[in-house]
């Protein structure tokens, strides 16, 4: 036995060796297939940012340091873009949520028909954006478009909607709103479901107003649903291209040209490679960090306190 | 002999049972004399475009109208050339990017490049594009007949042809003869104004006629390009008239003089003469808003006039006049046909270009008003040539002398659109700033300063002395043209 107790501890520890080798060999692909797909093409945007990358000249690219970092913060136009990007924003957290909510509850509260309505809330949102977008430049078309008709009828004027500097980015918000509530509203709904009833009907035998109820449970205990719903909405907010693109091009002047599409722009009208990168980086710090905050805000504790002690009994 | 073929692999291709060196090399002989004798029998024996027997060219052209001519051509080139043609529409606006995106990564997806003259000095530049010098003796492309401001400053760089002509591009005025020539309207512009009525000579008389029929919602003075992605063309053909130029002789941006600023306020100020949504109006929407009557002059491009004597298009036949723009007329875009330098048929692309530009089949297109083309050979400049592709005339004979007339009168005293390298991000630079002028984001003057300033950055990042070459050559050749600048 003792003779045999370090060779079969060692046949073990081989035999761990092999097992843990396997597991690397069988997720190597994976591996390889994430280094290529993700990890490459962001470790080479990041060594592009720091270079003076200019896809048209033909001559050798030079090592720039953070000068194309150092570049945004004097453009004048990534601060106007930034602007454009935080209106979006603005749609996202004042407009798209508390109507999501809204809608969500009302949903919640039917009891019939409810699967019929998601389904027809869903329509805008699985309509591919650029297809909402040219079906949005119809409606606004200052000649022929049916929403100037209506105005027409009331003798409300007829605006040019997406040419109209101070119009052009309300109407691009709102198409935002319109095709993304929806979408707000489902994640907000399943949410919703799957609260323990119980809850509500002891803060209703306590006698909890709707909006009490609203207020003191569904918010408090949504607070997850609503973190996720809202940091899904922002990143989508500020990648926004599609509506910008087809309705007004960044247009008039540059009303309406969000980060992304100045982005878009540097790199592939310009491009400005080094610095459509740095950018791009730029803006995925900034949409981690803001993504990371917005997630660790839902986390808080202190969710149970809100539960009224009537309902926890 | 007869078992040497009886072998079959097992995917059902037979094989021969015995393959010698010997066999081979004796099949080959006869295979090759067979082929040469053939070939001397002549016509009868084997077809004498069998060269073609390339299956498909592929053409890259903004999508739309400018394809048309290549499909109303496509059957006579197969006929003639063996070769399919296949069309690759790509938007006009973004047509750059898409093709510096493409090329750079070495995309033979297309044979044919069909893009305007401003994209020439980069794509040679960069080496998009073959000389096209060493394919000419498969077609003569006929050049001295070029009118002399397309053929060098347009189709050569550095002395070699890259290009052929597709569309010969020029901004003019068409107007409303039913407005212009009344009595009453002229008797009030005159009491109004001290002078007659007439197609404006200068850009001050161009703003007097455009306030005085400015008469919402029915009639609106005028109307131009004033949508992002073009606008700056219809800045600079106001800075033309004016005396302004693209650079002076170091290179320093002619833009934001005093040319510029006051080019850009009448620009500015066009807009109260304009329909409401003018900021949307790009080229589709200003060709109906003098279609349909509700401007009484516009600056647009001039295949207008084409359109406006089109019962099917327009509700103002009969009733278009066309001049050319005060002063100077800016001859943004055209088109060229260039063949790509990763085209696996260079030979049979550059036939097709070669054929396309040919005399008597170019004539059939440049005066369809289903195509945007426009005339760019002298003998295209005929009153009787004004027919579509079927041959059928497509103006009345004095509509025709008017527009011919325009044209050529616009020609001499044309305002070349620049095409040096790094002329795309020049151009989009200032069109981003002429659109923020008009959208009231900027003054016109703190719009310019920008955009020279942005200049001066590309010019410095091509390399100044490179540019400052290039610039000289590039006039040079519109002089030597006997364009005036």
């Amino acid at each position: 036995m003792t003779a045999t107790a370090p060779a079969f501890t060692g046949r073990r520890r081989q035999r761990r060796v092999a097992e843990a080798h396997l597991g690397w060999w069988m997720i190597a692909p994976v591996l390889i297939v994430l280094a290529a797909n993700s990890i490459f093409p962001l470790v080479y945007a990041v060594f592009v940012s720091f270079h003076n990358f200019q896809l048209l000249i033909p001559v050798p690219h030079r090592f720039v340091g953070f000068a194309n970092y150092a570049r945004i913060f004097r453009d004048a136009l990534f601060w106007s873009s930034l602007e454009v990007t935080l209106w979006f924003i603005a749609g996202v957290v004042f407009l798209q949520f508390p109507a999501g909510f809204g809608l969500a509850l009302l949903l919640h509260r039917l009891r019939r028909r409810q699967d019929l309505l998601v389904t027809l809330f869903l329509v805008p949102t699985i309509i591919a954006p650029s297809v909402a977008a040219f079906q949005w430049a119809q409606l606004y078309n200052y000649q022929f478009g049916p929403l100037n008709y209506i105005l027409g009828l009331f003798h409300l004027g007829r605006p040019t909607w997406t040419a109209d500097p101070q119009l052009a980015l309300p109407a691009l918000v709102f198409v935002d709103f319109w095709e993304w509530t929806p979408f707000m509203t489902l994640l907000l709904f399943a949410g919703l479901r799957s609260l323990p009833q119980n809850i509500v009907d002891a803060a209703r035998v306590d006698g909890s107003t709707a909006c009490q109820v609203a207020w003191r449970i569904y918010l408090p205990l949504l607070r997850p649903v609503i973190g996720i719903a809202l940091v899904l909405r922002i990143l989508m907010s500020v990648k926004l291209f599609d509506i910008i693109y087809v309705l007004t091009a960044g247009g008039p002047g540059t009303v309406t040209e969000n980060l992304a599409y100045f982005t878009y722009i540097e790199g592939f009208r310009y491009f400005n490679l080094g610095y459509a990168c740095a950018l791009a980086i730029l803006q995925l710090i900034a949409v981690s960090l803001l993504a990371k905050l917005l997630i660790r805000m839902t986390r808080r504790p202190g969710v149970a306190h809100v539960i009224p002690a009537g309902g926890a009994a | 002999m007869k078992h040497r073929w009886k072998n079959v692999h097992r995917h059902g291709l037979a094989a021969p049972a015995a393959f010698s060196r010997r066999g081979f090399l004796t099949g080959s002989a006869a295979l090759a004399t067979g082929a040469a004798g053939a070939s001397l029998l002549g016509d009868g024996f084997i077809a004498p475009n069998a060269f073609a027997a390339a299956g498909t060219v592929n053409v890259e052209v903004d999508a739309g109208q400018n394809e048309n001519p290549f499909r109303w051509k496509s059957a006579q080139m197969k006929s003639k050339f063996g070769f399919d043609t296949k069309l690759i529409g790509l938007p006009f606006v973004g047509q750059y990017e898409k093709l510096v995106s493409e090329l750079t990564a070495r995309s033979s997806a297309y044979d044919v490049l069909v893009f305007p003259p401003y994209f020439l000095g980069d794509f040679v530049a960069l080496k998009f594009l073959r000389d096209l010098d060493q394919y000419k003796s498969l077609m003569d492309p006929k050049l001295a007949d070029y009118l002399p401001v397309y053929r060098d400053p347009v189709i050569k760089r550095n002395g070699k042809t890259y290009a052929l002509m597709y569309d010969g591009d020029l901004l003019q005025i068409s107007y409303r003869t039913d407005l212009f020539e009344n009595a009453k309207e002229r008797q009030d512009f005159k009491a109004k104004y001290g002078y007659e009525l007439a197609p404006p000579e200068t850009w001050d008389q161009y703003m007097d006629i455009a306030a005085f029929f400015t008469r919402p919602p029915q009639l609106y003075g005028t109307a131009f390009y004033a949508a992002r992605g073009f606008c700056y063309a219809w800045f600079v053909n106001i800075f033309a008239g004016l005396g302004g130029k693209w650079f002076d002789d170091d290179m320093k941006p002619g833009i934001n003089t005093d040319a510029g600023i006051k080019a850009l306020e009448t620009l500015v100020k066009m807009k109260q003469y304009s329909p409401p949504n003018i900021l949307q109006i790009d080229y589709p929407t200003l060709n109906e808003v003098f279609l349909n009557g509700s401007t009484a002059m516009v600056v647009q491009w001039d295949d207008l006039p084409l359109k406006v004597e089109n019962p099917k298009m327009s509700k103002v036949v009969g009733r278009g006049g066309f001049a050319p723009c005060p002063v100077r007329s800016y001859m943004p875009y055209s088109r060229v046909m260039a063949v790509s330098a990763f085209s696996k048929d260079p030979e049979n692309a550059y036939r097709l270009a070669s054929y396309m530009q040919q005399p008597e089949v170019s004539i059939t297109y440049v005066y369809d008003p289903d195509c945007g083309q426009d005339p760019y050979r002298v003998s295209q400049l005929k009153d009787d040539a004004v027919k579509n592709h079927e041959g059928k005339p497509t103006m009345s004979p004095a509509a025709a002398k008017s527009y011919v007339a325009a044209i050529r009168d616009g020609l001499k005293a044309g305002y070349p659109e620049l095409s040096i390298p790094g002329a795309p991000r020049y151009l989009d630079i200032l069109d981003l700033y002429v659109s923020q002028a008009l959208a009231g984001s900027l003054s016109p003057k703190a719009a310019l300063d920008s955009a020279a300033r942005e200049w001066g950055g590309i010019t410095d990042a091509e390399d100044k002395d490179a540019q400052k070459e290039a610039y000289t050559a590039w006039i040079k050749s519109f002089k030597d043209a006997g364009v005036q600048y």
